[in-house]
């Protein structure tokens, strides 16, 4: 048997090929649960499953390739290997990544990593600060995030004072709210789940929030009001009604 | 658990995300390998030290590559007789001023699209004067390694199908994007004239088109596996780091007009994460870190990284490297401050 021949560098091969194959399968069974969108803005998803076809493609040619090689005599193609990692050790990562990606669901941003994060009803400094918002004449189908895009515009919670609101987020038991109050929130997404921010406002409830649990989504249909709760004057929803909805299929705002 | 949770999906949105990306870079950089032949690019280059760093500068529109494909080229162009100030200016500028890694960054910072043609004019604008400087040297072989300046001047007459025809491994060894071998060892071109002819000439150009395509896909299998695992490494980094570590820190440090910059440029040196999908990772950074701590890492993490310093040794002295890595980080510092301090 000639030294090019050897079964390691013919295992180096197969591992590329499972490599490419797993990363292609992978991204498309994102897309194919669904379960992209809690991972990629909906406007370039077409790019992952664009990347996850020719993934498959390129694999699937280069498993015919390795096929033949494995089975025939002939030498095999010299095998390069970069500086960065030792042979196989790319290769075998992105496997091992893959596979692990196979088995393991992405969940959307909850109330956790809101609370990391700071939810906010203001947009700060280094925030992305988009250069439009849309103005509704009928204020009940304004989006929450509409809501505090608005709010970022003119920030005097007097001027919305008695205006109708219906929003829709999860909820959140901030600490610094008194018991009959919570957090509205939703995430904005710009571009993938990595720059993704909470937004969020206080809704008054009529009886303590125990009754709805942090991380539920919720309609809430109700008046908007200016309080000073948790030591800032700001605008607050009095709701009306409560409506559990299930999480979205897009559970991020963009 | 929840936490973990964040981290795996951060971790996976990042990937989904830049995988597209990486994979047209891959597939670019392949294609232009195996098809275009720099040689008839050097001859039209203008004499003046200026208009060569602007032209080599601006060459990453016809190479996209990003910066581990590019030093390979840079090297070619120098050993064909390009000007200093050419293929170093191509050499810092290749992996930004380039289609597609406008595109990524445009996708990922559409919001602040300053934010896009400031990292392109930037990296322009350093890698023009640093090739400027550069072009001052009359002579730059006492800054390349002995084997690339040996090379620059004899060799140039020989044809690339001299060094094809006895010995295809090598041929092979040579194409690729990437020259080092064991870790820190760059492999040796000091053999004399045969090797220094397979340095001079881009060898897959002579090839029938099927071989070419065959060597194409196993190029980007090559590149894929290499840059997979490097961006897998990174954004592992990227998503611990962005749970890990307490808000009020980040914010402290990512909020100043001076330590956010050095922050970032420290990060990009030591992630070494591709061009072609950088813009991700500083995305994840978008909100609590300055706009030009975020330029501050686009411009200079592709000029110079932990990983592309092996590369580059291929080509240069450390002296030279050292030189490089000092220019080109003084200038994003200072451009970058200027960002921070007077447009955002």
């Amino acid at each position: 048997m000639p030294s090019p021949r050897s079964t390691s560098a013919l295992r180096l091969l197969w591992l590329d090929v499972l490599a490419i194959l797993a990363w292609g399968f992978l991204l498309l069974r994102f897309w194919l649960t669904g379960r992209i969108n809690v991972l990629l803005h909906p406007d370039y998803v077409w790019l992952a499953i664009a990347a996850g076809i020719a993934l498959v493609g390129l694999g699937g040619v280069k498993l015919m390739d390795v096929m033949q090689l494995t089975r025939s005599r002939r030498p095999l193609p010299q095998v390069l290997h970069i500086n960065f990692f030792p042979p196989g050790w790319g290769s075998a990562l992105m496997l091992a990544v893959a596979i692990f990606g196979l088995q393991f669901t992405p969940r959307a941003f909850a109330s956790q990593v809101a609370l990391d994060r700071g939810v906010t009803d203001t947009l700060t400094m280094t925030r992305s600060q988009p250069q439009s918002f849309r103005a509704n004449v009928r204020t009940e189908d304004k989006s929450l995030v509409d809501w505090v895009r608005t709010l970022n515009v003119y920030p005097e919670p007097d001027a919305y004072t008695g205006q109708s609101a219906k929003i829709e987020g999860f909820a959140i038991h901030t600490a610094n709210l008194p018991d009959n109050y919570l957090t509205l929130a939703r995430f904005v997404i710009t571009c993938c789940a990595a720059d993704t921010y909470p937004v969020g406002l206080p809704i008054k409830l009529a009886t303590s929030r125990t009754a709805y649990p942090q991380d539920q989504w919720f309609r809430v249909e109700g008046t908007m009001i200016t309080e000073t709760v948790g030591g800032m004057r700001q605008l607050v929803v009095q709701s009306k009604s409560l409506t559990k909805i299930s999480e979205p299929k897009n559970p991020y705002d963009s | 658990m929840v936490q973990w949770n964040s981290v795996l999906t951060l971790f996976f949105s990042l990937m989904v995300e830049a995988m597209p990306f990486l994979l047209l870079g891959v597939l670019f950089s392949s294609v232009l390998l195996m098809f275009v032949d720099e040689r008839r690019l050097i001859a039209a280059v203008p004499k003046n030290a200026l208009l060569a760093a602007l032209l080599g500068s601006s060459i990453g529109f016809l190479f996209p590559v990003c910066e581990c494909g590019n030093v390979p080229v840079a090297r070619r162009l120098l050993v064909q007789g390009a000007p200093p100030a050419m293929a170093i200016g191509y050499l810092l500028a290749a992996p930004t001023v380039n289609p597609i890694v406008f595109w990524a960054t445009w996708i990922a910072f559409r919001d602040q699209p300053e934010l896009v043609f400031l990292r392109v004019g930037f990296s322009l604008l350093i890698a023009v004067i640093v090739a400027c400087v550069f072009s001052t040297q009359a002579d730059l072989r006492p800054l390349l390694q002995p084997a690339v300046a040996r090379a620059m001047p004899a060799t140039r007459v020989q044809k690339p199908t001299q060094s094809r025809a006895d010995n295809p491994g090598a041929d092979l060894l040579q194409s690729g994007t990437f020259l080092l071998g064991k870790a820190g060892a760059p492999l040796r071109l000091d053999g004399g004239g045969m090797q220094a002819a397979v340095l001079v000439s881009n060898p897959m150009l002579a090839k029938p088109l099927p071989e070419k395509l065959r060597l194409m896909l196993d190029n980007m299998m090559q590149e894929l596996r290499e840059l997979g695992g490097i961006l897998i490494l990174g954004a592992a980094i990227a998503s611990v780091l962005q749970v890990a570590i307490p808000r009020e820190a980040v914010l402290s440090l990512g909020q100043g007009q001076i330590t956010s910059i050095l922050a970032m440029m420290v990060l990009a040196w030591v992630v070494s994460i591709c061009s072609t999908v950088d813009a991700f990772f500083a995305l994840s950074f978008a909100s609590t870190f300055t706009s030009g701590s975020l330029l501050a890492f686009l411009v200079f993490g592709p000029m110079i990284d932990l990983k592309n310093i092996a590369l580059l040794l291929s080509v240069f002295k450390g002296r030279a490297i050292a030189y490089i890595f000092i220019l080109a980080a003084q200038l994003t510092f200072v451009l970058t401050l200027l960002v921070n301090l007077y447009v955002s």
